[in-house]
């Protein structure tokens, strides 16, 4: 008696699944349209007070120097959109270029050098993970104590000297196959394949479920706390790929914590259209945040605005981004 | 179309309950209920508020799991784990308050969590934004774009999506928890032919309602639970709308509720057309010292909504309020309780209580500027007026005053809440359920109480799903349906049938107006 | 839990406290000495200041990320203030702190007018106000106070350093506070239930911004001591106050999830923080090791709550 199948056929009306592509884009990458304006802008405004501004080494600097951010976004995206966040990454990234970069000039292949940051960033965030999502405890805090562990036991360890002779094949960030620079292959790729992951599988959809509505997720049957779990994992994952691009573009790593960079990381995810309450966005977005951010620090320089302004600036738009989003939320009538 | 076999199937029950009971710590909260449902049928589910609907409902979803008893489906004993098996069974459910992920589309609403899938556990989004269409279409919601995201759709459209959602599990049994306590008129009537639809299909409903028109409209037979018991199952045409109403409110009377003599004075509160949101329309009534005003009113009649916004909770959009003759606006609870009012919340835990902290910190939290004149508490008289309320009231607590009130009987944190309001010397107490979860000797002392405070001149307004309480008690009893004063009926004239009859009634068209 | 448990955690923890103290005086003759103690009040007066606020705001069941950029850019508005602007010293730190207690408003203001979460709130108002900081300072650092300034910082009263007296005036005032007042009594109350609260007439969202706005103070209060401390104002002074002032708190006894907790709690939880810092680096080992072992005890003390409140329920 498969009474409801049958029953669908009944209905007479033409199926209306299709709407005007420009209007699809609107509604559904509102946030990302509008950055993408933004960086068009930007870029022509500070082009035509500046034209070095537009000159090749300069947007490579951007682009290039700033993709590890963006990649690391990626995996703080989809800790947010699970409601959680992390503040540990910045402190996760400096350990694991440290690790990577010793490695690299011990002598070890540099696929061990390349590898040990994905695996030591994923086993880390297994531990912060399970704190939050079994033992309960909230993201903010676990975070907190493990940016001061990681931090901590860097400069402690490493004294904070520099690490340099890094072998010439272990500089993956400095490839240029097509003649572009790796990291904004990598960029590019990564966010691509994370977003069609988030899109097309079940698993990356029900991490908007839990993160949007953890009561009707459980009524659905979707279990929260391993999905967060692992989310943690492949943020970990993804952070330490982001070491990789890091501790490869330059021929020293310095053996401190780029200072910030959790914070850069954060802000892009949120002002690529991540909702802070969880529940909604996509990597695309955040990627393109990076970007700007990127865009703008590099601006600032070119209209002879002092870069010390470069986070208030920052600090300014999550707080904006932040009300418009509640504002946004906030119930009709 | 159905043939003779086809027939004969659907007599027999597809969902059968059998003798299920279930606890939650001391609480028994379902006592050897037994019930089933036919293919094809809708079948109505009544009773107030902790009647025990809820937790059967979540049973029978999969969410709980029952303590004893069986459940069959289709003559075969099964136990659900999750709300998964219960979909895997045919059975869903379209919760009240909707379960629905506000930033994803109305397609993956749908199918979050049994999405079509391609090779490598793709989701297949062309099948499955086909499949939401088709089913939409099949509910006759040609208006409703499989693309769109939830949170731009109006309630009415969202419980489509759920109703979608439901039968996308190829749903044999259908629950609908309330459906429709939020929809406008025109949406019911649309909600109404969906679900005779449902019906023609085969499929079998479980409809949970408090109004009454829908249910004689829809339902083929009715059951009724009150206090975890299954009082009565019989077909809609054995029924009316008074004895449902009498079942449904109609406890035994365990004893007499006596409101004492007491001398009705000057008015204390007067209420103009009064409006805030759907469910308190046009309120007027006039309330005395020494007086106790009964509300009367099944669940989503407006009758909790009316004192929220009394109490400056949810704030009138308009109307007039006068306390002691003198217009005032009351935006917050504050400005109500300097005014004179206290309100005993409806739900205990959540609004009335800190459990957490102790009796003498609760009793004292409502009058603090009383405590403390300055600054500072003075903890002294504090604990003085917490040992005479307890002593008053009769709290049980074996730690004493210091005893955090989780810790006590529903009784006993009642009598905290209401001593609590008590210690601002108001003048006006607005009681919400006052004896919902009480055994029956503290019942009693707290309706002597209200006599008592009654006949020192303190007005009362008292809300209450009881019929024989409100009967008891009141004075006067303000009866509201749909938000809406459907009748206010003195001492002498309230029996079960006046009142009861007032809480199904439609208001008089806009008289008012 | 109510008075008997709190003053269990507290009991314990002063325990600890002792046994480390003792430990510590085996460890190294240069830790007990009359010294070494004062000097370290002197160096735990500005997480102390902001933790005892911190209680407050966590009680109410927030947080404030933001104290650290409040206490850094204070620090630079007292010398902008005074160098750039001309103000006299006193009125340039004074209203350093004005500018330090409205930003603890603003944080106020954001949550409860617009519902953001604490947590979200002052973590981008945490970006903000460092940012400010920066490109007000734009990295130049402001020396060559009046040596009247250093008395606060450098200075003692009656042999105890000066900010310690301002310490220990804090911490009364806030035991007061919390535990003898209506404020207080309503800071309890809407972190364990803040719809009961709300119901039982207490001003929840004015208490909320009152607290923040304290917690803005204690931190610009904070910065304008620690600028006389070392003689300098930097732009990054403060990174990380936030972490300490949070673990002091959470060792403290108070739940990070609201409704409970105390100042001495908080006080105890310094104490054994500061004593730890101090005994490793008597020990030989760097700042920066202790900052492992504060995020160690930060989450191995919510894992002890939380594992001994699961077992209550």
């Amino acid at each position: 008696m498969a009474v409801l199948s049958q029953a669908s056929t009944l209905s007479t009306r033409k199926p209306q699944n299709s709407r005007p592509f420009i209007a699809r884009l609107m509604t559904d990458y509102g946030q990302e349209c509008v950055i993408i304006a933004a960086i068009l802008l930007l870029f022509v405004a500070v082009g035509l007070y500046n034209p070095r501004f537009l000159s090749t080494s300069n947007l490579t600097t951007i682009f290039s120097g700033n993709a590890y951010i963006a990649v690391a976004a990626i995996g703080m995206s989809m800790v947010i959109i699970t409601g959680h966040i992390d503040v540990s990454v910045g402190a996760l990234i400096g350990v694991l270029a440290t690790i990577s970069g010793t490695l690299a000039v011990s002598g070890y292949p540099v696929w061990v050098a390349w590898g040990a940051p994905i695996l030591l960033g994923m086993a880390v965030n297994f531990i912060v993970g399970w704190l939050v999502a079994f033992a309960r405890i909230p993201s903010i805090v676990v975070t907190l104590g493990m940016m001061s562990i990681l931090r901590g036991g860097l400069i402690s360890i490493t004294g904070g000297t520099w690490i340099s002779g890094l072998p010439k094949a272990f500089m993956i960030a400095q490839w240029k196959p097509f003649g572009l620079p790796f990291p904004i292959i990598a960029m590019v790729v990564l966010t691509l394949l994370a977003a069609w992951w988030m899109r097309n599988f079940p698993f990356g959809r029900s991490l908007y479920a839990v993160g949007g509505n953890p009561e009707a997720a459980k009524a659905t049957g979707i279990s929260s706390e391993r999905r967060v779990l692992a989310v943690f994992v492949i943020h970990g994952a993804i952070a330490g790929i982001a070491t990789i691009l890091f501790a490869t573009q330059l021929q020293v790593i310095q053996s401190t914590v780029p200072p910030n960079l959790e914070l850069t990381v954060i802000t892009a995810a949120v002002i690529g259209g991540v909702s802070i309450l969880g529940g909604s966005g996509t990597v695309i977005g955040s990627t393109l945040a990076a970007i700007l951010f990127a865009a703008i620090g590099s601006a600032l320089i070119f209209v002879n605005v002092s870069a010390y302004w470069l986070r208030a600036v920052i600090g300014g738009l999550i707080l904006i981004t932040v009300l418009a989003d509640m504002i946004r939320r906030r119930p009709k009538k | 179309m159905a043939s003779n076999f086809e027939q004969q199937r659907a007599l027999e029950p597809y969902v059968r309950l059998a003798g299920i009971s279930k606890s939650f710590g001391p609480v028994k909260v379902l006592k050897d209920v037994s019930f089933d449902v036919r293919p094809g049928e809708i079948h109505a589910l009544l009773g107030e508020n902790g009647a025990g609907k809820s937790t059967m409902i979540k049973i029978l979803s999969g969410l709980y799991q029952a303590d004893g008893g069986v459940m069959e489906i289709e003559g075969q004993p099964m136990r659900f784990a999750t709300a998964k098996d219960a979909n895997a069974s045919g059975i869903a459910t379209v919760y009240q308050e909707l379960l629905l992920f506000p930033e994803l589309t109305v397609a993956e609403n749908i199918f979050l969590g049994h999405y079509p899938q391609k090779a490598m556990g793709r989701i297949d989004w062309t099948a499955a934004r086909a499949k939401a269409r088709e089913l939409l279409d099949s509910l006759d919601c040609h208006d409703l774009h499989v693309d769109t995201r939830i949170a731009t759709l109006s309630v009415a459209q969202r419980q489509r999506v759920e109703i979608a959602k439901a039968l996308s599990h190829k749903a044999r049994i259908l629950i609908m928890d309330e459906p429709t306590a939020s929809l406008t008129e025109k949406d019911v009537t649309r909600l109404m032919e969906v679900v005779r639809s449902l019906k023609a299909r085969g499929v079998g409903i479980i409809y949970v309602s408090h109004r009454m028109p829908e249910i004689f409209a829809l339902a083929d037979r009715v059951s009724v639970l009150r206090d975890g018991m299954m009082i009565d199952t019989r077909d809609i045409t054995e029924a009316d709308e008074a004895t449902l109403v009498s079942m449904m409110v109609g406890r035994s009377i365990e004893q007499l509720f006596p409101k004492g003599e007491a001398k009705i004075g000057e008015p204390v509160l007067d209420v103009s057309k009064l409006n805030h949101g759907r469910l308190v329309q046009n309120i007027s009534f006039t309330l005395r010292r020494g007086e106790v005003l009964g509300i009367a009113g099944l669940v989503g009649s407006g009758r909790t909504e009316l004192a929220l916004t009394l109490f400056g909770i949810t704030p009138a959009t308009s109307g007039e309020i006068r306390v002691k003759g003198k217009p005032v606006s009351i935006r917050t609870p504050r400005q109500a309780r300097d005014l004179g009012l206290a309100y005993v919340p409806e739900d205990r835990g959540l609004q009335g209580l800190v459990k957490s902290m102790s009796i003498n910190e609760n009793l004292s939290m409502a009058a603090l500027d009383r405590i403390a004149p300055g600054l500072f508490l003075n903890f002294a008289e504090e604990a003085r007026r917490a040992v005479e309320a307890v002593k008053r009231l009769g709290v049980r607590a074996r730690a004493g005053i210091h005893q955090p009130v989780g810790e006590l009987s529903g009784g006993n944190q009642q009598k905290v809440v209401i001593a609590k309001w008590l210690e601002t010397r108001p003048d006006i107490l607005i009681l919400d359920e006052p004896t919902r979860g009480v055994d029956v000797g503290a019942k009693a002392e707290i309706h002597a109480m209200m006599s008592d405070l009654a006949a020192k001149g303190l007005a009362i307004i008292m809300i209450s799903s009881e019929l024989p309480e409100v009967i008891g008690m009141s004075d006067r009893i303000l009866v509201m349906n749909n938000g809406q004063v459907t009748g206010m009926i003195d001492r002498a004239d309230a029996t079960p049938e006046t009142v009861g009859g007032a809480m199904t009634a439609q208001a008089k068209s806009k008289e008012a107006a | 839990m109510s008075l008997r448990t709190l003053l269990r955690h507290e009991t314990i923890l002063a325990l600890v406290a002792v046994v480390l103290l003792v430990a510590l005086a085996f460890q190294s003759a240069q830790f007990f000495t009359g010294a070494n103690l004062l000097n370290q009040g002197r160096l735990m007066t500005e997480v102390g200041l902001v933790a005892i606020i911190m209680t407050f705001v966590i009680i109410t069941g927030g947080i404030d990320l933001s104290v650290g950029s409040i206490l850094g850019l204070t620090a630079i508005l007292t010398g902008v203030f005074w160098q750039n602007l001309g103000l006299p010293l006193m009125a340039a730190a004074g209203l350093a702190i004005a500018v330090g207690t409205f930003c603890g408003f603003v944080n106020g203001f954001v949550i409860t007018r617009f519902g953001v979460p604490p947590l979200i709130a002052t973590l981008a108002t945490l970006a903000l106000y460092r940012g400010l900081a920066e490109g007000i300072s734009q990295a130049r650092s402001v020396r060559g106070y009046p040596d009247w300034f250093y008395v606060l910082g450098q200075g003692n009263i009656l042999g105890v350093p000066t900010q310690l007296w301002i310490l220990i005036a804090f911490a009364i005032l806030a035991s007061v506070l919390l535990a003898a007042t209506r404020i207080g009594r309503s800071i309890y109350a809407i972190g364990a239930n803040e719809v009961a609260a709300f119901f039982s007439g207490l001003p929840v969202n004015r208490t909320k911004i009152a607290v923040y706005t304290a917690s803005g103070f204690a931190a610009a209060l904070a910065g304008v001591i620690f600028v006389s401390r070392v003689s300098t104002t930097r732009s990054d002074m403060g990174t990380g106050l936030e972490l300490d002032a949070i673990t002091a708190v959470v060792l403290g006894g108070t739940s990070i999830y609201g409704g409970r907790g105390s100042v001495i709690g908080t006080l105890i939880g310094l104490v054994v923080i500061q004593s730890l810092k101090n005994g490793l680096s008597l020990a030989g080992i760097k700042a920066e090791g202790t900052a492992v072992l504060i995020g160690l005890m930060l989450i191995g003390a919510i894992l002890m709550t939380t594992a001994f409140n699961k077992r209550r329920a």
